[in-house]
């Protein structure tokens, strides 16, 4: 992709976010503008999927081509989209309920197919538009409405999930640090082949203080400070198990040589095939015998 | 004097509109009016535009009525936006802060004429009683508790708890501006005085609380052990309450990863023999279809909440609907059949979960409650009620005979098997979703997939024929008639009061029950039936459809259905009905002068 | 307060006119978003200061941009806003539903500061003397844009009524 950077505002949309002032996302979705903007593909080439919560809404704040799907079913969606047309820029976002939860059962297939897209969640310990009820991440022990004597479940590690998986690309940012942020986005988007972006998105209304970006500016350490080399995969798993007690930032892993994209082998496919393909008018003729 | 008084207040949420309209229903309910509290609120999750309705009456109210007798405007913009929510007509009184600049006769009520205006320097007053505008919320109560004659003691008592944890200064400063409202209501007398007359008969003091939290507590009531959920608006309070008390009762919670897990994990519940729940809305209720149809076939008794809200898929999370009937009837592949009951009120939630439960382990079936948000989710105070007359049923289970050579789908005259669960020595079977014999074996026989199916469906033959499950109130020679069900029922109710009061002959079906359709009660109903109206929240109308499929409807008995989010009132019924009574009169008119036929 | 691409060694006067200006773009835009976040959000005397500050920032932007003109009047721009994050634009985790005009004074003032110190720590490894000077002045000017914001913090009613606070609970959707 070697187009020229765009304007970040031409990725803006009119609609005014719901989100409360001081939401995580708002840097997000500044974040990714400002990705796509150096990518330079023009919102219209781009497809923005996404599935139910405070987080999915950001299709609707960019002038891409956005779908507000349903919980917890973005992925499936995306790869629909894609396989349909592979030109297209795609980019899938949620929270981590939305993701981990109910989505939880798509993640390994969309890693494993490795299609040629970018998933952004936002991970915020919590389901805030239905209230602040327990979220897959939510640490044990956490009260929420739903758990008002202490969860009792170890919550999900999502990188160290998705690197077992088998994602080429992992990562993880937070708006206390816009320009890392942006960068690993835009590091995904480039990269050929499925994308995972973590980002920890806290919630203002029902997080814990400790959990705000003000708190993440004096916990966050970069991977690179840490002297790790995004191709060491065993390390980057490593790393990943201190998810949850730590907010290491940057790129965990980048497959040095990625395999092609499931998209790319399609079309390679579709090719090869396509010389041997009766005119549909004479489809029938499959059913020919002798 | 006044009986029956709604108010309407709207504002921004930090203005605390919401906290005002709870003080005021608590302070009444306390001493010994009815009231409803229903509240509406932008899409912002905080700091959006607020707004509430609080129904105050003399006698018991079933619904939240037609349009405001006090409209509280604190400012005009955030008013606006709740339409025709918080509607407004010849009998409002309409008070609005006075520093939004905006003349009494210029408000932006197009069309209305209201009874009074009055611009209040709210934010002003409260600001020299309590030294900060904060306290807003305390001046209105105090304005309406003069003006409607109404609670002064039981407010203030509110106010002093409210803040208790805020420390004194808090709770004087509010107390001030509660009697400056006071004050200036008593210096600004209303035109059309709306003091309360005293509630009817001997005032005992009020519970309060909301359909979901009351359907809850019905559940513990009933004996149900386990629950199994996902958060979903507007039914996660359910989930909530129960993920606070269960475990109380020797229970247990799951919030599931997703709602199939959630119906999965209270299946596998009543599988070990306790009696369980989830709950949910339409999204919801969509994906657990599957597992809806395996408790069918495997014969297991579950209470499924659904909490409807507007749809299609993700609709309008926040606004009640009643389109959710056909999928509770239909939503399966295969042949199934299995109940699907309605609450009407706050109060009846209590007793049609129990009865859910019971219908649920007496058939051992699946059992679907239809609520909708507005039942769900608004306050009403209710009288105690009476728990000794409620019965709690068990399953059937088996005797140690019949374990000797247990047979799980064993033919009976009822067509219920006794049920074993792990555990019981001797009881031990297949459960399955693929069809099977009498022992709980696969078999893809036709005999065997017949006489199963015929079981399944026959078993519940007798829940068409058990009393209580439809309510009839009215004349019974009436010729006009109103069907309704869920929280538009309530309307159809005060419909009947004014009818009676305007001469109208008139009468009112409400189903409980609204599948399997029981034929014969609304057969006998319809009878004497020439006109009238099935009355409902659905762009389709739902029931009406549904009562054609299995009755024949009288011509004159049409639809009167709309979308969700457009509240069907007491006053624009009436008006139909009047308008087809008038048609029954001419033509009753044209019949004797020989002009028709 | 990052930038990404840019070599202060190699600053040349006019990427250095170009990256102040864009700095003050960058801060005007994001006092309007902030602006019409707590507008929806029913806070209207913070989102009022904030709208205030849309003005002052375009000024100092159009001040610079009118230097840059008249010296530069063709040259095209080597310095873009993908390359500045938040330099004096006040970050996104400084707004509250609810906040009081005081904090939003608050955030300003953290946003005048962080522009001051951008200044003053690029100065070591600025090597052309007219971008130094440049810097200097700037700097000075955030100086005098924190004394501004100090008296009108000054005059701001305390935040003593915090305690009053009844806002409805927040809403499920």
């Amino acid at each position: 992709m070697t187009a020229a950077p765009l304007n970040p505002n031409v990725f803006k949309s009119d609609l005014k976010p719901i989100w409360c002032p001081g939401c995580g996302d708002y840097g997000v979705v500044q974040a990714i503008y400002r990705a796509l903007s150096a990518v330079g593909r023009p919102p219209h080439e781009i497809a923005f999927i996404s599935g139910i919560g405070c987080s999915s809404r950001i299709p609707g704040y960019t002038t891409a081509y956005g779908f507000n799907s349903v919980h917890g079913r973005a992925l499936p969606i995306a790869q629909g989209v894609k396989l349909a047309n592979p030109d297209l820029l795609v980019l899938v976002a949620g929270g981590d309920g939305d993701g981990f939860s109910i989505g939880g059962g798509h993640v390994a297939h969309a890693i494993r197919r490795n299609m040629d897209l970018t998933y952004i969640v936002m991970d915020n310990q919590v389901y805030g538009l239905t209230k602040g009820q327990l979220s897959p991440t939510s640490p044990r022990g956490l009260k929420t409405v739903t758990s008002m004597y202490g969860s009792l479940e170890q919550p999900i590690n999502p990188l160290l999930q998705v690197l077992s998986f088998g994602a080429g690309f992992v990562a993880q940012g937070t708006p206390a640090d816009m320009a890392g942020l942006a960068a690993i986005i835009e590091e995904g988007l480039r990269y050929p082949g499925f994308a995972f972006i973590n980002v920890q998105s806290p919630c203002v209304t029902y997080g814990e203080e400790e959990q705000q970006l003000r708190a993440h500016k004096t916990r966050m350490k970069t991977l690179a400070s840490l002297g790790h080399d995004p191709k060491d995969y065993l390390k980057a798993l490593e790393w990943s198990t201190h998810y949850g007690r730590e907010l290491y930032t940057g790129v965990f892993y980048k497959n040095p040589e990625p395999p092609p994209s499931y998209d790319a082998l399609v079309r390679e496919r579709q090719k090869e095939l396509s010389k041997g393909a009766l005119p549909r008018e004479r489809i029938l003729d499959l059913f020919k015998k002798g | 004097m006044a009986s029956d008084i709604v108010i309407g207040m709207a504002g921004s949420g930090g203005d605390g509109i919401v906290s005002a309209g709870e003080s005021l229903i608590s302070a009444v309910a306390s001493e010994g009016f009815h009231a409803l509290m229903t509240k509406s609120f932008g899409p912002q999750i905080r700091g959006g535009e607020s707004s509430c309705r609080v129904r105050v009456s003399t006698e018991a109210v079933h619904s939240a009525g037609d349009s405001l007798d006090v409209a509280v405007a604190l400012n005009w913009d955030d008013f606006l936006k709740f339409g025709s929510e918080l509607k407004c007509g010849g009998n409002t009184v309409v008070v609005y802060e006075e520093k939004t600049g905006v003349a009494p006769d210029k408000i932006p009520l197009p069309g209305v004429v209201p009874a009074q205006v009055l611009a209040v320097p709210l934010a002003d007053l409260t600001k020299k009683a309590a030294g900060t505008e904060k306290a807003k919320n305390s001046l209105v109560l105090g304005l309406l508790s003069s003006w409607l004659g109404l609670a002064r003691a039981s407010l203030t008592k509110g106010i002093e708890r409210r803040y208790a944890k805020k420390g004194d200064e808090v709770i004087q400063g509010n107390l001030k501006a509660f009697e400056a409202g006071f004050t200036y209501a008593q210096e600004h007398p209303l035109q059309r005085p709306l003091a309360m007359a005293a509630p009817k008969g001997t005032p005992t003091a009020k519970l309060i609380t909301d359909g979901n939290d009351i359907t809850a507590a019905a559940a513990i009531f009933a004996g149900c052990q386990f629950f199994g959920g996902y958060p979903i608006t507007p039914s996660s309070e359910v989930m909530q309450l129960l993920s606070r008390e269960l475990w109380k009762y020797g229970g247990a919670v799951i919030q599931a990863e997703d709602e199939i897990a959630g119906i999965g994990t209270a299946l596998g519940a009543s599988f070990a023999g306790k009696k369980s729940m989830t709950a949910t809305s339409g999204p919801g209720m969509s994906l657990k279809t599957e597992i809806l149809g395996l408790a069918s076939i495997a014969e297991l008794p579950l209470v499924i909440v659904n909490v409807q809200r507007g749809g299609p898929s993700t609709g309008l999370p926040t606004k009640p609907e009643q389109s959710d009937l056909f999928q509770a009837c239909f939503s399966a592949h295969g042949d199934v059949l299995r109940p699907v009951l309605a609450p009407t009120s706050v109060a009846d939630s209590f007793t049609t979960t129990v009865e859910a439960f019971n219908i649920a382990e007496r058939y051992q079936t699946p059992v679907i409650i239809l609520s909708d948000q507005e039942i769900a989710q608004r306050k009403e105070t209710l009288d105690p009620i009476d728990t000794s007359t409620l019965k709690i049923e068990d399953r059937k289970r088996p005797t140690e005979a019949q374990l000797e050579k247990y047979v799980r789908f064993a033919a009976s005259d009822d067509f219920v098997s006794p049920i074993s669960h792990p555990g019981m020595k001797g009881g031990a079977y297949l459960g399955a979703g693929i069809e099977h014999n009498e022992s709980g074996a696969p078999s893809a026989s036709g005999a065997v997939h017949a006489r199963m199916n015929e079981k399944r469906f026959k078993k519940l033959e007798p829940l068409k024929r058990q009393t209580g499950l439809v309510s009839v109130e009215g004349d019974p020679a009436a010729e006009l008639a109103l069907i309704s069900w869920g929280s538009v029922a309530g309307v159809c109710r005060e419909v009947l009061a004014h009818a009676k009061g305007e001469g109208l002959k008139l009468k009112v079906l409400v189903p409980t029950l609204l599948y399997p359709v029981p034929e014969q009660v609304y057969r006998e109903f319809l009878g004497s039936v020439r006109a009238g109206l099935v009355v409902e929240q659905s762009h389709q109308g739902q029931l009406y459809r549904l009562l054609r499929m299995f009755i024949d409807l009288p011509k004159g008995v049409q639809s009167f259905a709309r979308s969700g989010a457009n509240p069907i009132q007491p006053a624009e019924v009436l008006a139909k009905l009047k308008e087809l009574s008038f048609g029954l009169q001419s033509r009753v008119e044209d019949e004797r002068r020989g002009d028709i036929e | 307060m990052a930038t990404r691409g840019i070599d202060f060694a190699t600053l040349t006067i006019k990427d250095a006119l170009d990256l102040a200006l864009l700095i003050e773009e960058e801060a005007r835009d994001r006092y309007q978003e902030l602006a019409e976040q707590l507008e929806a959000h029913h806070t209207p005397e913070a989102a009022g200061f904030f709208r205030k500050m849309v003005k002052v920032e375009e000024i100092h932007r159009s001040e610079l941009e009118k230097r840059r003109v008249e010296r530069f009047p063709k040259e095209p721009r080597g310095v873009t806003r993908a390359m500045i994050f938040d330099v004096e634009a006040p970050e996104y985790d400084q707004a509250r539903a609810d906040m009081t005009v005081r904090a939003a004074l608050e955030a300003a003032m953290t946003s005048e500061k962080k522009a001051h110190e951008f200044f003053v720590q690029a100065l070591p490894r600025l090597k052309d003397a007219e971008v130094k000077e440049l810097f200097l002045e700037l700097g000075a000017e955030e100086l005098e844009h924190q004394k501004w914001v100090q008296l009108e913090l000054d005059r701001a009613p305390a935040s003593g009524d915090a305690r009053f606070d009844d806002s409805d609970e927040p809403v499920a959707h």
